[in-house]
């Protein structure tokens, strides 16, 4: 009996266990069916939330895009109208200063004799730097360079761009013959080497020496400037170098409030007249080297004519029967013979300048042919001196 | 003459292209009385030599007076440049040592009228004549 008993508890105990099994199984079933489905729902959302993301990043690039570019175009357009105004103004400036100097030179020429052409001078060398100013601002805003139609010395090109920097005096040139610009090549390397000259005196003491020499490399005619300044940092140098060979033109809104126009306005000028400016150097001074280099088609090795107005030196001088240094005083002057041929006279045949000379008789005996060209070159001299404060002398 | 508007032609510069003042290289003028028109400069002896380091216009003026005298005046006529700038060059010249110099003889100055009168009142106080 009791062992039946047993038994029917085992055997219900175990169908009870087996069912709870299946039931087990079964729910576990159901569970893992609906967990598949709600991670597919839910990848399926993840696509598609991440296609939406994707369309939105994309506008958002393009919205972007878009603004950039008007902003870039809004800029240009800034730049441009800037340049425009600039350039107007700019050659407004250029203009008047090139016809003040002109003005002046004139003046100086008329009052050559009076004690006002100091202060003259001092105008004039105002006015060449406010020339050269108004010229870099002009090629800045891209307008053209004004322009000189007659070949140069080298020298005499050095000189004028000299003239164009506030401590001109500190500028020391080599004496250069034989080596002259084309007329096409003057004012831009004036201009040019006027800039590197106030760069050079601008970093270095303010009365230490700048050196200007010329070499020639090859078919090239170098112009080089040495100071004796602190030389430049390796990222001022690659700097100046990328500015220089004009490939970088900044902007004029990034020039900033003290605007320094220098190295742009060489690069701009170098690319467009084809000639090379390198600063990358050591002076023998322990300074910057600047150097230009002038390819063979904006030199030559000519002499550049003397200008027409100019008297000829050589047969002004070269006069038979004058003393010859020989005879001297017992103070080293030298003594005045009686004098056989005029002591210097102006042609004229060829001399076109001298008014007097055809207001002047020809006098047909020597000693009256003497006194008629030393008159003619004392009245030449005297013309140049209208404001003459002295007395008559010739009285 | 001068118009704003005006195409983009180049600007032509018709003024020297050396200014006066980087000619004489900043210096200032001498004293007025010094290189009166009628002053005579000549070059010193064995000056030439030394002319080589000059520039162009100094050494035009050196060679004008290389072989006697010359008056200021017509160095300024044959260089075709302003009296004032020749006086300058011949200033930094002389003081280089490279010309002679002999400045014209002084007018005789007029005896002061006043003065006299006033001496000859006193003679004539003093010693009653």
């Amino acid at each position: 009996m009791n062992r039946d008993a047993l038994i029917w508890c085992l055997v219900a105990s175990t169908a009870i266990a087996v069912a709870a099994v299946v039931v087990l199984f079964v729910r576990s079933r159901a569970l893992g069916v609906k967990k598949r489905q709600s991670e597919a729902a839910l990848t399926q959302q993840i696509y598609t939330t991440e296609g939406q993301l994707a369309v939105s990043r994309a506008e958002l690039r393009k919205h972007k895009d878009e603004y950039d570019s008007t902003i870039r175009e809004a800029e240009q357009a800034a730049e441009e109208s800037t340049k425009a105004v600039l350039k107007g103004a700019a050659r407004f400036l250029q203009s008047l200063a090139a016809e003040q100097t002109t003005l002046l030179d004139d003046i100086q020429r008329t009052y050559g004799g009076h004690p006002v052409l100091a202060d003259l001078l001092d105008v004039n060398h105002a006015n060449a730097q406010m020339a050269r100013k108004a010229q870099g601002i002009a090629v800045m805003c891209g307008a053209p360079l004004g322009r000189r139609n007659k070949p140069a010395s080298v020298y005499d090109v050095v000189r004028s761009a000299q003239g164009q920097i506030r401590n001109f005096h500190r500028v020391e040139i080599m004496q250069q013959g034989g080596l002259a610009l084309k007329a096409s090549a003057v004012a831009p390397v004036a201009l040019a080497v006027a800039e590197l000259l106030d760069n050079a005196a601008s970093f270095s003491q303010h009365d230490a020496p700048i050196e200007v020499t010329f070499q020639r490399v090859q078919s090239n005619l170098c112009i080089v400037i040495d100071d004796a300044g602190v030389s430049m940092s390796d990222e001022d140098r690659q700097r100046a170098t990328a500015l220089l060979s004009g490939d970088i033109t900044p902007q004029l809104s990034q020039l900033g409030n003290q605007p320094k126009f220098g190295f742009p306005v060489v690069g701009l000028i170098a690319r467009q007249y084809g000639f090379k400016v390198d600063v990358t150097g050591v002076s023998r001074y322990g300074g910057v080297r600047a150097v230009v280099l002038l390819p063979e088609e904006l030199w030559t090795m000519e002499e550049t004519p003397p200008p027409a107005e100019e008297a000829p030196v050589s047969s002004i001088r070269r006069v038979e029967g004058r003393p010859q240094n020989g005879t001297r005083t017992m103070h080293g002057l030298p003594k005045r013979g009686a004098r056989q041929s005029p002591i210097a006279s102006v042609p004229d045949a060829e001399a076109p300048a001298p008014r007097p000379t055809s207001r002047l008789p020809e006098g047909g005996r020597a000693s009256g042919r003497s006194l008629g060209a030393f008159q003619r070159g004392t009245l030449s001299g005297r013309n140049l001196d209208i404001s003459s404060l002295e007395g008559s002398e010739d009285a | 003459m001068r118009d704003e508007h005006e195409p983009d032609h180049e600007l032509e510069l018709t003024s020297p292209l050396v200014p006066l003042f980087v000619i004489t290289n900043g210096h200032a003028l001498p004293p007025e009385h010094e290189y009166g028109h009628t002053t005579l400069v000549t070059a010193q002896e064995g000056a030439s030599a030394a002319a080589r380091t000059l520039s162009p216009e100094a050494r035009e003026v050196m060679d004008l007076v290389a072989d006697g005298f010359l008056s200021v005046a017509e160095v300024a006529g044959h260089t075709h440049l302003p009296l004032g700038i020749v006086r300058i060059l011949l200033a930094q010249m002389e003081a280089s040592g490279l010309i002679i110099v002999r400045k014209p003889v002084p007018r005789a100055e007029r005896a002061d009228r006043e003065l006299l009168s006033a001496v000859l009142d006193g003679l004539k106080t003093r010693f009653g004549a």
